[in-house]
């Protein structure tokens, strides 16, 4: 369930202890379990799952913790204080598992799709009516990210590959954070910048920016994915009764929001509940929510060919030492353990 | 003739302080030894906690490529010009603050409402003004050396012994001659001691500054190794800012004891 702080901690375990002792239903209280999550749109189908249920139906209860970046959910899930992660793939992940922690790529939460909007190449309105319009012409040019090694990292070093460019063709500037990325926009200090919606939409709506292209549109990949520790991985009852919980709320997400007809969003039944649900626990207006929700398998699949892919670009531009094997990072068993037993 | 030595116990000899140099060096290994050992036995993960050997292979691999150079002498030259530029605008208000006393009344109100406000909170108003390259980096490093500077050739100046000016006008020296000879020197130690103070703070500052959109620099290879994970990386930047911390602090030492022959400490 939702976060929430309880003053009286203690009494309150031993409250439950001594409930534990004297209900012989006790056994049946869903088990717990520790999630990471941004409050971003892309957690939707986490947020779904918790609010309606889902997950404690398939009897574990999520504890969402939220950060403000991919990257350190990575490390909170290494160090073992996460049991779950549900964030964008990054260098840092994979050089975790380098480094010799173990964890797992279990399932997809969320894609660059073309035709579904959320991270945009955004350049500054000046030079876009000064000429600047395809992704060729951004050769030199300055182009701010979140952090060396995050998504829009690799994003924009492929886009420019497709291109014919090189990462090197232009200058990464490395802001920290995405307010940050804006900033840099807004005062000329970058000329292009990579940002998820909605912040896309707001640098228009400010008119000091232009949207480019949406970047899946350009490049589509596996972005997020769900990770799992290897404590709960081999903990196989509980990883599968969450995995349970994910996969129906993906569905659900799926059909209610990312339902396309001649490239537009067909709203399902559910769509303004599932909207409303987003909104509630990011904290956006349900407006900004309707810009767009990502992509993602109705079923959870992972695509397993591009997690090779991400690796051997990270090792091709020196930002990890070597790819790993597959079978030591992904574990598809979940989702079609999960898929099974839903569709049985 | 005999002469009749006599023993005296040195009473004082409870506050003397041997030199232990071998335990000296003793310690710093038997801290690598220890780290080692912690992250040889695995209570540590080496990815949380880098071994010393895993950090020297490391260094050396980035000595061969080439990359460490890449970054080490782009910190340098920042250093050097913020440090410089800094430390001589430093010594130039102090001396000016300390001898004229309109000087003083202009500057001195200015350095007092200026100096406490920590320089890093500064940086993102230098990056408007001067933008992101390399501009608002030396900047922060020269604001951040010039305080010492000043505040410490100030004191130094201010400080002069009224004696041995008096001594040097009884033997005749002009005005110039007693700034020259008698004020500038003896603020001279004073001025060592804001040198290597600003050499900490510059230091400080660099690693911060280099944090914020740069691409190369030690400041910027811990940031991205951290990002990427990549501890062993982090810990090679860390070492070689330790290194230039205690280089720097050594090479001004060797500086003051060449500069200032006439003081024995």
């Amino acid at each position: 369930m939702r976060l929430t702080r309880i003053p009286c901690l203690p009494l309150l375990t031993l409250a439950l202890a001594a409930g534990l002792l004297t209900t012989p239903l006790a056994h049946a209280q869903p088990k717990p379990v520790k999630v990471g999550v941004l409050k971003l749109t892309s957690s939707a189908p986490i947020f779904v799952g918790v609010e309606k249920g889902f997950f404690k139906e398939a009897g574990v209860e999520p504890e969402l913790i939220y950060f403000q970046a991919a990257a350190p959910i990575a490390t909170a899930l290494a160090a073992g204080q996460l049991e779950v992660g549900a964030t964008g793939l990054t260098a840092a992940l994979y050089n975790i598992v380098l480094g010799g922690e173990k964890l797992w790529i279990v399932a997809d939460k969320g894609r660059e799709w073309p035709g579904y909007p959320l991270v945009a190449i955004v350049v500054q309105k000046e030079l876009w009516d000064g000429g600047l319009r395809s992704i060729k012409d951004l050769k030199g040019r300055r182009i701010g990210v979140t952090q060396l090694g995050s998504t829009f990292h690799y994003h924009i070093g492929n886009v420019l590959e497709k291109d014919g460019l090189h990462l090197s063709d232009v200058k990464i500037v490395p802001l920290q954070a995405m307010p940050a990325t804006m900033e840099a926009l807004k005062g000329k200090q970058v000329d292009a910048i990579l940002v998820p919606q909605p912040f896309p939409g707001a640098a228009e709506a400010q008119g000091f920016g232009k949207i480019m292209a949406w970047a899946g549109d350009l490049y589509p990949w596996q972005i997020a994915a769900i990770f799992y520790s290897d404590k709960l991985a081999t903990d196989r009852a509980r990883a599968v009764a969450f995995m349970k919980g994910y996969v129906k709320a993906s569905r659900y997400y799926f059909d209610a929001a990312l339902v396309q007809k001649d490239g537009r969003t067909v709203p399902g039944a559910n769509y303004e509940e599932v909207v409303e649900i987003t909104a509630r626990y990011t904290g956006a207006r349900p407006e900004n929510i309707k810009l767009g929700f990502p992509f993602q398998d109705r079923n959870g699949r992972l695509l397993v060919p591009d997690i090779e892919r991400q690796m051997s670009w990270w090792v091709a531009n020196g930002f990890m030492k070597k790819a790993l094997p597959l079978k030591s990072i992904v574990d598809t068993s979940f989702v079609e353990e999960a898929v099974k037993a839903l569709d049985r | 003739m005999t002469v009749e030595r006599l023993v005296v116990a040195d009473r004082t000899a409870f506050l003397r302080r041997p030199d232990y140099r071998t335990v000296r060096v003793l310690a710093l290994l038997g801290l690598a030894v220890l780290w080692e050992a912690v992250t040889r036995t695995g209570w540590v993960s080496a990815l949380f906690l880098p071994s010393p050997s895993g950090v020297l292979a490391e260094g050396l691999d980035m000595v061969r490529s080439g990359q460490l150079f890449v970054h080490l002498w782009t910190s340098l030259a920042r250093l050097a010009w913020g440090f410089g530029i800094g430390a001589a605008a430093g010594i130039s208000v102090g001396v000016a603050v300390g001898f004229f006393s309109l000087a003083d009344a202009v500057v001195q109100p200015i350095i007092a409402a200026t100096f406490p406000i920590p320089k890093i909170a500064l940086l993102p108003l230098l990056i408007l003004w001067l933008g992101i390259g390399e501009a608002s980096k030396v900047a922060v490093v020269a604001l951040g050396v010039f305080f010492p500077m000043a505040i410490n050739t100030y004191a130094g100046v201010r400080q002069a012994d009224p004696l041995l000016i008096r001594a040097a006008v009884s033997f005749g020296a002009g005005p110039w001659s007693v700034i020259l000879k008698v004020i500038l020197l003896s603020a001279l130690p004073m001025v060592f001691a804001g040198l290597k103070l600003g050499a900490g703070i510059a230091l400080l500052l660099l690693v911060a500054a280099e944090q914020i959109a740069a691409d190369a620099g030690i400041g910027f290879l811990i940031l991205q190794s951290g990002n990427l994970m990549e501890t062993t990386k982090l810990m090679v930047g860390i070492v070689v800012l330790s290194l230039l911390g205690v280089l720097s602090h050594w090479a001004l030492g060797g500086l003051e004891r060449a500069v200032i022959r006439w003081r024995h400490t």
